[in-house]
């Protein structure tokens, strides 16, 4: 991005939040709905290195939310989405894996994160994951997302504080199994996670 | 013993009766419970259903063969699908 390595022109204060931003190392586990649109908001953030990891390719159903285009379906989204995002900022620094995180690869991965952002798809993936990243790497902050499916009131869509280490997203209740989902309301979910990471890395801890 | 039981989003209507000490209003109660219990034992006596669900033992992830002691804060999370 132009004003990555562009001098501060604001106050002290802008340099010192910047340079924390630019210095922070986030991984990202899922680049769907939630995760490719967490990804551009980060590297728009210029956060300084983004650990992106899927397993899944772009279908035609991902369009209607997800940061992908349509001459990309078909294409690992973990391409895809750095593709994308090096059209964002050509500097941007993206450490992607094509794999699905387990239990027995979620420590490797994201050894030296400052934070992980849970964005998976299915119930049974999100409980391991806020299981297993509570054990293997514990103190490292984890933000899920639970509950953005349908047309409900985005308004319902908050931010808390589950534990010392877990913020957790969404309506808690909206199921993707009888609701559809909505780029709008996804979006919302998706934006509340990447500020929650930008208030954390800044030291700020209250949703 | 007594332990803090904090049940969210769609396990909220398996929270036991409020007691006296407790806020009707609130998704917390405070549970008797013989000593030695596991979280597994609350769950069973909770009747939970089977689905994905993530159990903390003051904010630290357990298992359900986890003991729990008195003052313990138990709380249980079940995650929805979408992502």
């Amino acid at each position: 991005m132009p004003y990555r390595d562009a001098p501060v022109t604001g106050s002290d204060e802008d340099a010192v939040l910047h340079k924390r931003l630019a210095s922070a190392r986030v991984g990202i586990i899922g680049l769907g709905g939630l995760g490719s649109n967490v990804a551009w908001m980060l590297v728009r953030a210029e956060i300084g290195t983004l650990v992106l990891v899927d397993f899944d390719t772009v279908d035609p159903s991902n369009l209607n939310r997800q940061f992908y285009f349509a001459d990309q379906v078909g294409r690992l989204k973990t391409e895809a989405c750095m593709e994308n995002l090096l059209r964002i900022d050509p500097n941007a620094d993206l450490v992607v894996t094509n794999t699905r995180v387990t239990e027995n690869n979620l420590a490797e991965i994201f050894a030296n994160v400052d934070l992980i952002i849970e964005a998976v798809d299915t119930a049974q993936d999100k409980a391991m994951i806020l299981s297993v990243a509570g054990e293997a790497l514990p103190g490292v902050p984890l933000i899920s997302a639970s509950g953005l499916a349908g047309y409900g009131s985005a308004n319902d869509i908050v931010t808390r504080r589950l534990t010392d280490d877990v913020w957790m997203v969404g309506d808690l209740v909206s199921d993707t199994s009888d609701h559809p989902l909505f780029a709008s309301r996804v979006t919302v979910a998706a934006a509340h996670q990447a500020h929650m990471a930008v208030r954390i890395l800044l030291g700020l801890t209250e949703p | 013993m007594h332990v803090r039981l904090a049940l969210f989003a769609t396990l909220t209507p398996y929270l036991p009766e409020p007691s006296e000490a407790d806020e009707s209003t609130t998704h917390e109660r405070t549970i008797d419970l013989p000593d030695g219990a596991t979280v597994g034992q609350v769950i069973s006596s909770l009747g939970l259903p089977d689905e994905p669900r993530v159990v903390f033992v003051n904010g630290r992830h357990a298992d359900d063969d986890g003991i729990l002691a008195d003052g313990d804060r138990l709380a249980i999370f079940p995650p929805v699908a979408g992502g």
